[in-house]
C-alpha cells in the first residue's frame, strides 16, 4: 500500500482549534480531547490541509509547501508522508482512497 | 471583620463550636477545629483575611481533626475532611496546619472549575500578573516568597485561577508553603518575613509557611491581567538567566500543569490561548535571590 494513493483531509474543522505563533502551533482535537505541538513541518502541513476545500495528496501538498533549499523532492515527499501517518495516529487527519 | 479582630479565645471557641468562614479570594471556607495547631495557624497567617459573620453561604466546609480511633495519645493523627469526608489519609498530628493548607488547595483544585486553574505560583505588580508555573522543587515557591517580601502582590503561591471570559486572574492569597532549603533561604534573606513554625518528616520534607503580606492580602481584591510566563527553575551558584520560551511550548506548559484545562474543553483551549496572547513568555533560571529579584524588577519598569 503505498501512501500517495489516499488524499488526506483534517478531521471536521469544527472539530479542531489551534493558534499558529510565529511557526509554533498548537491545536486541540475537540473529538479526543486532546491537545498536540506541532512540530514547524507538521504546523505547515495542517494549516495547508486546513486550507483547503478538498482532500489533498501527499504530492499536492509537497507541491503547495515549500521545500528547504537543500532537501530533495523525494525526502520532502517522506516528510510529509512521515508528518501525516503520525497525524492519522492522533486522529487529526484521515487518508481517503482516491 | 479580620482574623486578628478575633481574641485567640475567641477565635478558638469559633473554631471549636460553629466554625470560622474564612474568605480567600472568591472563595469563602467553613473552617472548624479543636486543634489548637490550627487555631494558631490560622492566627498568624490568616490575620488579614476577612472572617465573613454574615453570610449564610460558605463555598467548603472543613474540619481538622482527630480521627474516630484510639491514637489519641500515641503518635496521634489528624484527619482533614470536607463535608464529613476526608479525601486523604490521617497524618500526624503535628501536620495539622500543613494538611488544613493541603486540604483547601484540594479543595479549590478540584471544586472551583468556574476558572481555568494552573499548578501556578501567581504574583503581580502594578496589576500585571506574572505566573510561574512549575513542579515541586522548581523553586516557584521561593520564587514566589521572595517577590512578595520585596513589593509583588501575592496572587497565589499555589494555584493561578483564571477568570475563562475575561482571562484576568483571580486572587487567592494564602500563606507560602516554603520547604526545605527555601526555608532558611527566606528567612536569611528577608528576616521579617513571618514563618510559622517549621513541620519536619512530611511527605515533602520540612515545611513552613510564610504569612502573606497585609498589603498583599488588601491590594489582591482587584483582578490582575496576565502579562508574564516564567518557568522557573532553581540551580545551585547559577547566574539569573531569562531566555525566550516559544509561545506554544508555554501553552503545553500551562495546560499540563492545568488542573482543569480539559474539563474546560473548547473554552479552556481559547482561555489558555488567549493568556498566551498576552503574555511574554521565558524561562528563568536562577540561584541567587538578589539577582532574579532584579530580572524580575526590569521586567516590571519595562512592562
Amino acid at each position: 500500500m503505498s501512501v500517495p494513493a489516499f488524499r488526506w483531509r483534517t478531521v471536521p474543522r469544527e472539530a479542531l482549534a489551534w493558534r499558529d505563533w510565529d511557526g509554533d502551533f498548537v491545536v486541540r482535537n475537540h473529538l479526543s480531547g486532546s491537545t498536540h505541538l506541532l512540530g514547524p513541518l507538521a504546523g505547515q502541513v495542517m494549516l495547508a490541509l486546513l486550507a483547503l476545500d478538498d482532500p489533498a495528496t501527499v504530492d499536492d501538498l509537497a507541491a503547495a509547501l515549500e521545500a528547504p533549499a537543500a532537501v530533495q523532492a523525494s525526502d520532502w515527499t517522506a516528510s510529509i508522508e512521515g508528518v501525516l501517518a503520525e497525524f492519522e495516529r492522533l486522529g487529526l487527519a484521515l487518508p481517503e482512497m482516491r | 471583620m479580620i482574623v486578628a479582630d478575633l481574641p485567640p479565645v475567641e477565635l478558638a471557641r469559633q473554631l471549636a463550636g460553629p466554625g470560622v468562614r474564612l474568605r480567600t479570594g472568591p472563595v469563602v471556607t467553613e473552617i472548624r477545629s479543636r486543634l489548637s495547631e490550627v487555631a494558631q495557624g490560622l492566627a498568624l497567617h490568616y490575620a488579614h483575611h476577612s472572617v465573613e459573620t454574615t453570610a449564610d453561604f460558605a463555598d467548603f466546609h472543613v474540619s481538622v481533626a482527630p480521627p474516630a480511633t484510639l491514637r489519641k495519645w500515641v503518635r496521634p493523627q489528624v484527619l482533614f475532611e470536607l463535608d464529613g469526608k476526608p479525601p486523604f489519609l490521617p497524618l500526624p498530628r503535628d501536620q495539622a496546619f500543613p494538611l488544613l493548607e493541603w486540604g483547601l488547595n484540594w479543595c479549590v483544585s478540584n471544586h472551583c472549575h468556574q476558572y481555568l486553574i494552573v499548578h501556578a505560583a501567581v504574583v503581580a505588580r502594578s496589576g500585571r500578573a506574572a505566573l510561574l508555573p512549575g513542579p515541586s522543587g522548581s523553586g516557584k515557591s521561593t520564587l514566589c516568597a521572595a517577590l512578595v517580601n520585596r513589593g509583588w502582590v501575592l496572587l497565589s503561591d499555589e494555584l493561578t485561577l483564571i477568570e475563562p471570559v475575561t482571562g484576568n486572574v483571580v486572587a487567592l492569597p494564602r500563606p507560602v508553603s516554603l520547604k526545605n532549603a527555601s526555608i532558611e533561604v527566606i528567612r536569611g534573606a528577608f528576616p521579617r518575613a513571618v514563618l510559622g513554625p517549621v513541620v519536619y518528616d512530611t511527605t515533602k520534607g520540612s515545611v513552613a509557611h510564610m504569612k502573606p503580606p497585609a498589603e498583599g492580602v488588601c491590594c489582591a481584591l482587584e483582578p490582575a491581567q496576565p502579562r508574564w510566563i516564567i518557568l522557573p527553575r532553581y540551580e545551585a551558584g547559577a547566574a539569573s538567566r531569562l531566555s525566550r520560551l516559544p509561545k506554544g511550548r508555554a501553552f503545553m506548559q500551562l495546560a499540563d500543569n492545568s488542573f482543569n484545562y480539559s474539563l474546560h474543553g473548547r473554552k479552556g483551549f481559547a482561555a489558555l490561548a488567549q493568556t498566551i496572547d498576552a503574555c511574554d513568555c521565558h524561562e528563568f533560571t536562577y540561584g541567587a535571590l538578589d539577582d532574579a529579584m532584579a530580572v524580575f524588577d526590569e521586567l516590571a519598569r519595562n512592562a
